[in-house]
């Protein structure tokens, strides 16, 4: 993405976190860093009686503080989480007092499920009490571009506003398109992802999934890489980031936090993970190839860690097999494990986490994973001291998307 | 049905209904329009279906487009008196 024939260099000026493990980049990241888990017992109204126990839910968000009450009445939890990111990330981007130029700034999000709770509460009014007990904002809250619109809407952002609709590997395809539309001549894009997908309908339909963890120990449940590995805890929340073409950062003194430096992305088929290790390969190389990098460049990996046994051996053999002998000793991480999967919304949170972790030189560590079945070089207990110039970040989705993605520090 | 939406009914269901607080008072203002508290159509129809819930009839369409909430209570109440 760097240097292409369009030659517009894309940056991260602003970042904003609204995940289980904190609320706000500064809780978050205390908790990334230090390894703690936010897994534990889903407490949403009707969630109590089924199969699915454990999650990542975000605790502590004050939605009434947030957004504005003509806001909050229009859209469903998982768009409260992307507004209120977006206002952390343009605020650390120093975006905060609105846009000079409404038509200089676009606004992408991807989305896997959409509002599942509004939807469902609506729904529910429907049959049970008829037509007319359907509020008018139905027509919008579920709707996967939800948030897009409401962000655009609220900051009065009138560039070029997309959604991408995908599962998890999605959120990394957002940060790409933003980098397009940068390209294609507008200054900066808010983009990234929220999810919020732990309410009875939501949840409902994730029970489908064979790779989800209905294991009712918080510690036990999600345990990518090892020998216990039993699938994988959902979680809601997700980041939401400035993206900004360099010289737009750098006329106005802004600080560049990270450099948005390659991406590619494959499709290998839902659930077919023995697959997706060609698949997260080649999108590995598309991506170091577009960022000019060599493999041993590569400091730290943000991995995909599905925690299903054939999923994570994909992973660690297209690890190897994009990276050679530097696989062996570049430093994997898999912060998730202590938050859970927030669809679209994790390889973003992973993002946030690696741009701190280049910040900070700083490895955060995988919670709860004490022992490595797989020949990666898995960080595990606490985080590693180490020089970190460029990551890379992995995402898988269920529905067979593969992406990676390669940040510089600026 | 002898009902008439006063300024402060009008009010409450601006604010469960849009999620926006407008003073009764201010709403009471001749010049005032539901463009300057920010009350759009769809904030609108979610206040004529709540109205029709409540009052069990119909409430003649286009009341939504109001401009101007002394319209908009005008077709209300015109409405419930003669679906009475």
């Amino acid at each position: 993405m760097t240097s292409d024939r369009n030659g517009r260099r894309v940056v991260i000026t602003g970042v904003g976190v609204i995940a289980p493990n904190g609320v706000g980049t500064d809780d978050f990241w205390k908790a990334t860093r230090e390894g703690a888990t936010a897994l534990g017992p889903i407490t949403r109204e009707g969630c109590e009686k089924l199969p699915l126990r454990i999650a990542g839910q975000v605790h502590g968000f004050d939605a009434e503080g947030a957004i504005e009450g003509r806001y909050l009445v229009q859209t469903d939890r998982f768009t409260h989480y992307a507004m209120a990111a977006a206002d952390l990330a343009l605020a650390d981007a120093g975006l905060g007092d609105g846009p000079e130029d409404p038509f200089a700034v676009g606004v992408v999000t991807a989305a896997g499920s959409g509002g599942g709770e509004f939807g469902q509460r609506e729904l529910q009014n429907l049959w049970g009490q008829g037509p007319h007990f359907v509020g008018p904002y139905q027509s919008i809250a579920w709707f996967y571009a939800a948030s897009t619109g409401q962000i655009s809407i609220r900051g009065g952002f009138k560039g070029p506003c997309a959604v991408v609709a995908s599962d998890e590997a999605g959120g990394l395809d957002a940060l790409a398109h933003a980098v397009r539309t940068i390209r294609r001549g507008t200054d900066r894009v808010v983009v990234g992802a929220a999810e919020a997908p732990l309410a009875p309908y939501s949840m409902v339909c994730q029970l489908g999934y064979r790779e989800l963890s209905l294991a009712a120990d918080p510690d036990r449940a999600y345990l990518p890489f090892s020998a216990d590995a039993r699938g994988f805890v959902p979680a809601e929340g997700g980041a939401m980031f400035v993206a900004e073409a360099e010289e737009s950062a750098r006329g106005r003194g802004a600080r560049i936090r990270a450099v948005l430096a390659g991406h590619a992305a494959t499709f290998t088929g839902a659930s077919r993970w023995a697959e997706s290790r060609h698949g997260l390969a080649h999108a590995i190389r598309g991506a170091l190839e577009e960022a000019h990098c060599a493999p041993d460049e590569i400091d730290v990996v943000f991995a995909d860690a599905l925690g299903v046994p054939e999923a994570d051996r994909a992973e660690a053999l297209a690890i190897a097999d994009a990276l050679g002998e530097h696989a062996a000793r570049v430093p994997v991480t898999a912060p998730k494990a202590g938050t859970g999967r927030a669809y679209c919304g994790a390889p973003l949170i992973d993002a946030a986490a690696a741009v701190l972790a280049m910040e900070q030189g700083l490895v955060p560590p995988t919670p709860n994973v004490t022992d490595v079945a797989h020949d990666i070089d898995l960080v595990t207990g606490y985080a590693r001291t180490a020089e970190l110039r460029t990551a890379l970040v992995l995402s898988r989705g269920l529905m067979g998307s593969n992406a990676a993605l390669v940040l510089r520090r600026p | 049905m002898d009902h008439h939406l006063t300024h402060e009914e009008l009010a409450a269901l601006i604010k469960s209904r849009a999620g926006i607080t407008v003073d009764p008072a201010a709403i009471g203002h001749p010049e005032a329009t539901f463009d300057e508290f920010g009350v759009d159509s769809l904030g609108l129809l979610g206040i004529v279906g709540e109205l029709e819930n409540r009052y069990g009839t119909q409430i003649a369409p286009g009341a939504e487009m109001s401009k101007t909430p002394q319209q908009f209570l005008d077709a209300v109440n015109a409405s419930v008196k003669t679906g009475a």
